[in-house]
């Protein structure tokens, strides 16, 4: 099995992706058993990556810069060095071991994007705030934080083609097909359900399933009784010595898609790290 | 295995939670066909023989336990209808059901729950330690809920109501009343911790977290008896004809009432003077 972990990173002016993408890595390293925890890294500049204290915890490091910000996201099935990989997104952190599930995916899916996440609470999320254009357009609910996919699929690389496509072409896909609303950004999960939608794939690669779990901490899907801007006004973001994630009064158990890039902090690498050293 | 009911009363001097409590106590009796015990103080028992109901005690109760009528600072709102007054609440003991219960497993009920089913009945065989209401089920509709009613805190974790409990004996059951117990005394450092309002003790805050604590900080499927189906404060009971309980409910909130009734389905009526008014044609439902 050739198995691994794939987060592509950009250049930001006020955000160090490389510093989430670095606390994801080691919270893979932490969490998930020997082979399944393998993780790639697709980066600008490789020499960034000699910079940090745990270079190691990047099984593969790829020097990459055709595209810009998370449009290179989309390149994902021709920049893995994986047969079977799950892309991320940067800002997320791992706290308990899924490998099991990924055995279920190699054996039965070529291509599978997370389609329902949740909140802190653990309540599958239903605010629909950030997602008119899905709503409007009947385009399938995809979250593509989380995307498993066989190298090797045909199905995937059509996919990912017209995902590239859309992408590169935002006016007219958006005028041809979301008409009923245009996103002002076409990102990737527009890109992703709009792909899904065209080839007429929906069923094959985003079905109920009890995996992927993922708390999605943006705040307005939180269920609070108000709005909320941020939600790091509310809740505490709690990650203690043992890697163990508390966000309010909620300990964690399923992946954090925490949003907030300041989440993850010196000390917080730095408590990872240490765990990780002593694996 | 024992199987039994129990519930607390300490009157004060404007509820009659002894009365309350035979009356409750007889229901269930009838509607479980199991035995109730009641625990309360003495001065509670002393005006109940002052009242003439202590009879009615006796045979409805196996046990009457008598304990120190616990200290509270506790005041509360209770509505009757349109009219309201601020009553000492005594209610700060439920922690010690564990060790007080003389049955194997327990259903602890509110004096102002009323068992007119045999649906908590299916829960005695249940293989889990403590179960307790999963919410409310507001009698008119949810409009009347809100969001601290489903909820300790605006972030917070899930209410359950501790109207209903059951439990067993045992050692995972003492963990969880001495955890309650813990989190009473501590009440201000939880308040601050889980963002309640600490001004007034409530056993639905207490019960309700020391069920998040002990399910691992998160919530779970596990543990919940049916949703308590309540009569709120504001709402009067009207009417008792055999099992039908009919009210008139201030469906706005407005002092504006419709009427509603319900029958063979078990009921919280929070308006305790509306249910003290119907006590003769409640004791016949006994």
């Amino acid at each position: 099995m050739n198995f691994g972990y794939l987060i592509v990173v950009a250049e930001h002016d006020s955000v160090d992706y490389l510093q989430l993408a670095y606390g994801l890595a080691l919270s893979i390293k932490n969490t998930q058993q020997q082979g399944y925890d393998r993780v790639a890294i697709v980066i600008d500049d490789k020499t960034k990556i000699e910079k940090l204290t745990s270079p190691w915890v990047f099984d593969h490091v790829i020097e990459w810069s055709q595209e810009t910000f998370w449009d290179g996201r989309s390149w994902m099935d021709q920049l893995t060095p994986f047969d079977h990989t799950v892309c991320l997104d940067a800002d997320m952190l791992f706290v308990q071991d899924h490998s099991h599930w990924i055995d279920y995916f190699i054996d039965n899916s070529e291509l599978y994007v997370a389609n329902q996440v949740f909140t802190y609470r653990g309540d599958t999320v239903s605010d629909r705030s950030y997602r008119k254009a899905f709503d409007k357009n009947n385009l399938p609910d995809l979250y593509s934080m989380w995307t498993f996919f066989n190298k090797d699929s045909q199905m995937a690389k059509e996919f990912f083609d017209l995902g590239r496509s859309i992408i590169k072409n935002p006016i007219e896909f958006s005028n041809t097909f979301l008409h009923q609303h245009k996103p002002k950004v076409l990102g990737t999960d527009e890109a992703f359900a709009l792909s899904a939608d065209i080839l007429g794939i929906t069923d094959e690669i985003a079905y109920a399933l009890d995996f992927p779990r993922i708390v999605h901490m943006k705040p307005m899907l939180q269920k609070w009784p108000w709005p909320a801007d941020t939600w790091s006004d509310h809740v505490g973001f709690y990650l203690n010595k043992k890697g163990q994630l508390k966000i309010g009064n909620y300990q964690q158990y399923d992946i954090i898609h925490y949003v907030e890039k300041d989440k993850i902090n010196k000390e917080m690498i730095n408590n990872l790290e240490e765990i990780a050293w002593k694996l | 295995m024992t199987r039994g009911i129990l519930i607390y009363a300490h009157n004060n001097r404007t509820v009659d939670y002894a009365l309350m409590a035979i009356i409750s106590g007889g229901l269930a009796k009838k509607n479980l066909q199991v035995p109730v015990s009641l625990i309360t103080d003495i001065s509670t028992v002393e005006w109940m023989k002052e009242s003439n109901i202590f009879n009615h005690a006796t045979d409805i109760f196996e046990h009457i336990i008598t304990v120190d009528r616990p200290a509270t600072a506790n005041q509360r709102h209770l509505n009757d209808g349109q009219t309201g007054q601020m009553v000492p609440f005594i209610n700060t003991n439920r922690n010690t059901a564990c060790d007080l219960t003389p049955y194997d497993r327990t259903l602890l009920i509110d004096s102002d729950f009323f068992v007119l089913s045999n649906s908590l009945g299916e829960y005695w065989d249940i293989d889990i330690d403590v179960m307790l209401g999963d919410a409310i089920n507001d009698i008119y509709n949810d409009s009347r809920t809100g969001y601290l009613d489903r909820h300790v805190s605006d972030t917070g974790v899930k209410m359950y109501w501790a109207t209903t409990v059951m439990f067993s004996k045992n050692s995972n059951a003492k963990l969880f009343f001495d955890t309650v117990n813990y989190i009473k005394e501590n009440y201000s450092q939880f308040a601050d911790v889980f963002r309640f309002d600490p001004r007034q003790f409530r056993n639905d805050i207490a019960f309700s977290i020391a069920k998040h604590i002990l399910d691992g900080y998160r919530q779970t499927d596990i543990g919940s008896l049916p949703p308590v189906l309540s009569a709120l404060d504001k709402d009067i009971l009207h009417g008792v004809n055999g099992n039908t309980l009919t009210f008139l409910v201030d469906y706005k909130f407005t002092n504006s009432y419709c009427a509603a009734a319900i029958s063979d389905i078990d009921v919280h009526i929070m308006n305790k003077q509306s249910v003290i008014r119907h006590k003769q044609a409640l004791l016949e439902l006994i």
